[in-house]
């Protein structure tokens, strides 16, 4: 994935736009409210670079990517549920619009958000 | 799970639910025909896939949720109907399964609320209760995509606040609700073009729509059998396991395409035929239904006599079962596993078919799992088959891309230490098993397994079950259609074609063998022929036919 010729310039393209992608496919799965910074890294890029597409950690590995997702939730839905599926569909979002193969997608949930308390 | 026969209520209590307020009674009678006549319709729901091979399974997922729903709603009957939505929300929450389980586990958290506190329920209720689980479910998810059960439900909705606008009872407001979600669900192409492309409306908004449809059949005390008046897509209708279902004396199949006359009527025709015979199914395709039954011998003019007073007669199959059955018999034979010593490493293995079965067995895996593209088998059904082996080093090879998850799952259910290969078909499975060696250590076998996998291609020959187009190939429904490696590369006339597609495509100066899995539809002299045509332009690759048993796959083809 990462060329020799043009090393920072492919990287940093490439992994933008996996993240483009794979915050679009998160935020369409349903339960997943929003995304939050998944690091202080991404907190500082977020508010100093406008860094829209925080909440999507991309780390290349030998054949492809993996991936950190860090969610909101809905409170009152079956998390285990939710989180599976948004891993799957963020996973064949990016395989099927970049074809990058994705070899693990970590869900990791910052937290719930109640909009009816029960 | 086995449930028992569903049993209408009683004349004396629907009129009741007509009349008076809707207690805690009265909704887990509306929950059970909803659960009932979603269940009948699953096999369709399921078979609104939007990719051409038969994997989808919303209408299982949806199902199971409802089941979790009612059990628990069931074990903690009250005469409040407050109380009662609640724990029926509460079971689906617990319950929910895939993507359409969560959106409806959703849908009946708020519809529960807006019951919350109340002793019974009357069409204004349910109007609020429908609207709040409107507001709920779309609060689940930050871009609502439009042509999805969620459209559907918003549609209902507003059939429902109509309804209670010109004062309508609670009949004639399910009325409107199924009315607009029928409108709905036809329209959901309209809306969402993935499934335009594929040529099928959206399954879990027709999911839902069956479970309001069941309410209001059985308010109407309409038959919501299984074994009733049930039209299935052709490709659902299940003729081969009916074939071994064949009871005493019923000796004789006849199968019979036909056009049916206007004004048709497929309750009335059922009720006929199930005075001639059983394992009645009728299927619908482009406009011509397929009628199957059993018969007795005297019987089996009957059901042609019958069907061409109801439409034109296209063509006509009859079969003598006592032959068949006196294969199939001999076909059941049980097989020889391996046994399994403490502290072996021991294979666990999902199979598709009891060919496939028999050579896994005979590559030593040490339990089979019966599963595959349409009937993946559950988490439960998985950690049974491998609990109770004396050893606590195991492998599983799921075989198949659905179920691998279900897989992962198990193992961390189980205190087991377990390595999944994720094999996504048979002769991948196979490649694996070959590398299995006793004597190493488990971390050992996974790592040469998985690289076993690579080495072997896998092409599938399946029929599609509609049109579509998929991968820049135009798939027309019933057509011959070619995977290699999972990925569509062929949509042609002729198994023969869809064969010549996958050699093209396979790097045939790399292969060495080529082994054949002959399913669904074809026998051996077929396969052979087959296998023949191939042979004859690469005399250096050799070949082998073995019977695989497998449903859907005419053909599984392993490029070594």
């Amino acid at each position: 994935m990462t060329t020799q010729e043009n090393p920072m310039g492919s990287i940093y393209i490439l992994t933008q736009a996996i993240r483009t992608v794979a915050r679009n496919a998160a935020l369409q799965s349903y339960g997943v409210i929003s995304l939050t910074p998944g690091t202080m890294g991404e907190s500082v890029s977020k508010f100093l670079r406008k860094d829209s597409d925080y909440g999507v950690i991309v780390k290349t590995e030998d054949e492809g990517v993996s991936l950190e997702l860090n969610l909101i939730i809905e409170y009152g839905l079956r998390i285990k549920t939710v989180t599976d599926l948004v891993a799957e569909s963020v996973k064949y979002a990016v395989e099927k619009t970049m074809a990058v193969p994705v070899k693990r997608v970590d869900v990791h949930v910052r937290g719930l958000r109640v909009s009816n308390p029960d | 799970m086995t449930q028992k026969k569903y049993v209408l209520p009683e004349e004396k209590e629907r009129r009741k639910l007509l009349k008076s307020p809707i207690n805690g009674d009265g909704l887990m009678l509306l929950f059970e025909a909803g659960l009932i006549w979603l269940t009948t319709n699953q096999a369709y729901v399921n078979s609104l896939n939007v990719f051409p091979v038969p994997d989808g399974d919303t209408g299982t997922n949806m199902v199971l949720t409802m089941q979790a729903a009612f059990k628990e709603a069931d074990e903690n009957r009250t005469k409040n109907v407050g109380a009662t939505a609640k724990a029926f929300a509460q079971g689906a929450l617990m319950g929910a399964r895939g993507n359409s389980g969560v959106i409806l586990s959703q849908i009946w958290r708020g519809f529960s609320r807006a019951l919350d506190h109340y002793e019974t329920m009357d069409p204004n209720l349910l109007m609020r209760a429908m609207q709040e689980a409107r507001n709920t479910a779309y609060k689940g998810v930050v871009k609502p995509v439009e042509g999805t059960i969620l459209t559907v439900l918003k549609d209902m909705t507003t059939g429902a606040e109509e309804a209670v606008n010109q004062n309508a009872g609670l009949s004639e407001m399910l009325l409107r609700i199924v009315e607009a979600g029928d409108e709905s669900v036809q329209n959901t192409p309209e809306l969402l073009p993935v499934l335009k492309q594929a040529g099928v409306v959206d399954s879990g908004g027709t999911g839902l729509y069956y479970i309001f449809e069941g309410m209001l059949k059985m308010l109407n005390g309409e038959s919501l059998d299984a074994s009733g008046a049930v039209l299935k897509p052709l490709a659902e209708l299940d003729l081969a396991n009916a074939m071994e279902t064949v009871e005493e004396g019923q000796d004789y199949e006849v199968v019979i395409d036909f056009a049916p006359h206007p004004g048709f009527s497929l309750e009335a025709y059922y009720a006929e035929l199930e005075k001639i015979g059983t394992s009645i199914q009728v299927g619908e395709g482009e406009g011509i239904y397929r009628m199957h039954i059993h018969t007795e011998l005297g019987k089996r003019y009957d059901p042609i006599a019958y069907t061409e007073t109801q439409g034109i007669v296209k063509k006509i199959m009859m079969e003598n079962l006592q032959d068949q059955m006196s294969g199939l018999n001999e076909a059941e034979e049980e097989l020889a596993l391996v046994p399994v010593n403490p502290g072996d490493i021991a294979v666990v293995a999902v199979s598709p078919g009891k060919g496939l079965s028999a050579i896994f067995a005979s590559l030593g895996v040490a339990a089979i799992v019966e599963g595959g593209q349409t009937m993946n088998p559950s988490v439960q059904e998985l950690l049974a088959s491998f609990e109770n082996l004396p050893t606590d080093r195991i492998i599983i090879l799921p075989n198949n891309k659905n179920i691998i998850l279900a897989a992962q799952n198990a193992a961390k259910v189980s205190v087991k230490k377990i390595a999944i290969i994720p094999t996504r078909n048979s002769p991948q499975g196979f490649a694996a098993l070959l590398r299995l060696n006793p004597e190493g250590t488990l971390e050992e076998n996974e790592e040469s397994m998985k690289e076993a996998i690579l080495e072997v291609h896998t092409g599938e020959i399946t029929i599609s079950t509609r049109s579509v187009e998929i991968d820049g190939v135009d798939v027309e429904k019933g057509q011959v259609i070619a995977l290699y490696d999972g990925k569509l590369v062929s949509s042609t006339p002729t198994i023969e074609a869809a064969i010549e597609s996958l050699i093209i495509k396979a790097d045939m100066d790399e292969v060495e063998r080529i082994t054949f899995f002959y399913g669904e539809g074809l026998n051996q002299t077929q396969a052979n022929q087959l296998a023949d045509g191939v042979r004859k332009d690469y005399p250096n690759i050799e070949f082998e036919i073995h019977d695989g048993g497998q449903p859907h796959y005419q053909l599984i083809i392993a490029f070594e």
